[in-house]
């Protein structure tokens, strides 16, 4: 063996035994960060998340976020341990695989605006034979136009697929759609452009979210006191925005939050906060045991998970002792 | 196959009667090719059952969702909205494909305006452009047909290019020596010479074809069976989506062959039965 051969060795031998050792030191797990991941790009909605995140980070909990393509890779990547907190509503994922994951968290309820051409229609009973577009199949915006469906008792002659709401809203302007369902910034530009011509319908008695925080119950276990501060901080930064949602504006700036929005999209930070508290969209209690069932209900309208929504075990979906905690530590 | 026996029947008597038997087995490529199945199918049941992940169902639990779509129409429904943009852009690929690619073989000047064209489309990575395309066509039928043409395209049309190009130049010298004409030397000579290339491009190019389709209806508007992989992903029912995956890959492996077989029939009587 010759020299340089036999310091290659050992300096493999060094690298060997020192990834051995960091990898059986779980004390430094603790420092690494929380990592969070989101199945879409940052937008002003995600802010009430990044200042939270930011407060758990003074508290001595660092948090990174990390952007996935779909929801559905972001639950993988939870599931593999590559990062710790997904945003979403797996409840179909959890109910079909049985994977240890529980929701902890519920961030927001759903905001969408049913609108119609009230050139063409002017309530719910109108879309009895008509034809509906939504976002995708199985998608939330399908489950909301589903569950009003059953409720106002009638029948859409068919529901199409179009992916997105601003092409949705940009159908809608072009007048090759007549009824749909669009998020709150596209609703605010049809009002813009069309002024009375679109009109909203309304949603009423619909309770359900499709943004939750989940992790594994490893890592709720494993991390439970980094998470209960994280927590804390989310039931403290929904009240705060709840009490004056301007702060959302102040935060960013102090945080230094997405700044590589463009000023127009970044001015409407604190005006969609504001529609968004009026509304009741961020719910300061981080989620009730009751909530569940109605998630199962408009899930099943949309056919995404099965099962009597009164006779699902909420604990097979959600933990609520980190909340609990949270709650009484606050 | 055949030598590897003969080395082993030297081996001894003992061995006789088992090489005989892999010797018979080895002139039966069914054989080999259900061995190869059961192999890849057995391996993937036993990565379902360790539940490695648990977005990972078994074959058995996969073919078992194949058998439901099968049954309840869902799957046939779902073929007859993706075969159409398969077909209209196969059909315009074949046409566009083939005629570009005989007249590059031809003539210069059509390969110097349009072969850069091609050779473009077949390295820009195509997975990248299919959502630009709804900007100018939108989401209906005309981006997806576009989205088969432009993986299919240019894999047909320079196959087809290539083929002409690489005739032997001594069949064209004779044609040339009994006094052909240009139309015969094209039709009697050049294309029964290059279409063996041309037709492995166009088996190519229909594979292409299953792919643009599929990646038109992830990509573009979940319609079809892109709507089966979406939504059955979506709401977890992870077999359905596997299942959905499996029968597009099985179609296009099953178009690929008959085309091998009309290849052979039509072109190769030479290679008939081998």
């Amino acid at each position: 063996m010759t020299m340089e051969r036999r310091s290659f060795m050992r300096a493999a031998a060094g690298a060997l035994t020192t990834t051995v050792a960091l990898s059986g030191a779980p004390a430094l797990a603790q420092d690494e960060p929380l990592q969070v991941a989101l199945g879409d790009i940052a937008s002003v909605e995600s802010l009430n998340l990044l200042i939270a995140m930011e407060r758990a980070g003074e508290r001595g909990v660092p948090m990174e976020m990390t952007f996935f393509n779909s929801e559905d890779v972001a639950v993988q990547a939870v599931l593999s341990g590559e990062v710790d907190i997904g945003v979403g509503a797996p409840y179909a994922f959890i109910q079909n695989s049985d994977a240890p994951i529980r929701m902890f968290y519920r961030m927001s309820t759903l905001m969408f605006f049913p609108v119609v051409n009230s050139d063409v229609y002017s309530g719910w009973e109108d879309l009895d034979g008509e034809e509906v577009t939504v976002h995708s199949r199985g998608s939330g915006t399908e489950a909301l136009m589903r569950l009003m469906e059953q409720k106002h008792g009638i029948e859409y002659s068919q529901i199409s697929y179009v992916p997105g709401s601003e092409v949705r809203a940009g159908a809608m302007l072009q007048g090759t759609v007549n009824a749909t369902i669009v998020d709150a910034a596209n609703f605010r530009l049809l009002q813009q452009e069309g002024g009375d011509k679109f009109q909203r319908l309304p949603l009423e008695g619909v309770n359900a979210t499709d943004e939750a925080l989940y992790a594994t119950t490893d890592v709720m276990e494993a991390r439970a006191e980094d998470m209960q501060i994280f927590v804390e901080e989310l039931l403290g930064t929904w009240a705060d925005i709840a009490e004056n949602p301007e702060i959302v504006g102040e935060l960013r700036a102090e945080y230094g939050l997405l700044q590589d929005l463009p000023d127009n999209v970044a001015s409407e930070a604190v005006p969609y906060y504001a529609e968004a508290v009026e509304n009741g969209v961020y719910p300061t209690d981080g989620g009730e045991p009751s909530d569940v069932a109605d998630d199962i209900a408009f899930l099943a309208a949309a056919g995404q998970v099965s099962g009597d929504p009164e006779e699902i075990d909420p604990e097979r979906f959600w933990n609520f002792d980190l909340l609990e905690a949270a709650k009484a530590a606050n | 196959m055949a030598s590897m026996s003969r080395t082993d029947n030297a081996g001894g008597p003992a061995h006789g009667l088992t090489t005989r038997w892999a010797s018979a087995l080895s002139d039966t490529p069914a054989f080999w090719k259900i061995v190869s199945l059961a192999i890849l199918f057995g391996a993937w049941e036993f990565a379902g059952r360790i539940d490695f992940n648990y977005a990972f169902p078994g074959f058995l639990e996969t073919m078992a969702a194949l058998f439901e779509m099968l049954t309840d129409g869902s799957m046939a429904k779902a073929y007859l909205r993706t075969f159409e943009p398969l077909a209209i852009g196969l059909v315009i690929s074949l046409t566009v494909g083939i005629s570009a690619g005989v007249g590059m073989g031809l003539r210069r000047d059509v390969e110097w305006l349009s072969l850069p064209i091609f050779i473009t489309m077949q390295a820009a990575p195509m997975a990248a452009l299919i959502p630009l395309v709804t900007f100018v066509y939108g989401i209906g039928l005309a981006s997806k047909v576009l989205a088969v043409v432009m993986l299919s395209l240019p894999v047909i049309a320079i196959n087809s290019y290539k083929a002409v190009r690489n005739v032997p130049p001594s069949l064209v010298d004779m044609s040339r020596s009994f006094m052909g004409s240009r139309r015969q030397q094209i039709l009697g000579i050049i294309l029964p010479a290059a279409s063996p290339m041309m037709f492995a491009g166009i088996r190519l190019g229909v594979a292409e074809g299953f792919s643009g389709a599929v990646l038109a209806e992830l990509l573009i508007t979940p319609t079809g069976i892109g709507d089966l992989i979406t939504f059955n992903r979506s709401v977890a029912k992870f077999a359905h989506m596997y299942a959905a995956i499996f029968s597009i890959v099985a179609l296009a492996v099953i178009a690929v062959s008959l085309l091998h077989r009309l290849e052979m029939t039509l072109f190769r009587p030479e290679k008939r039965g081998v």
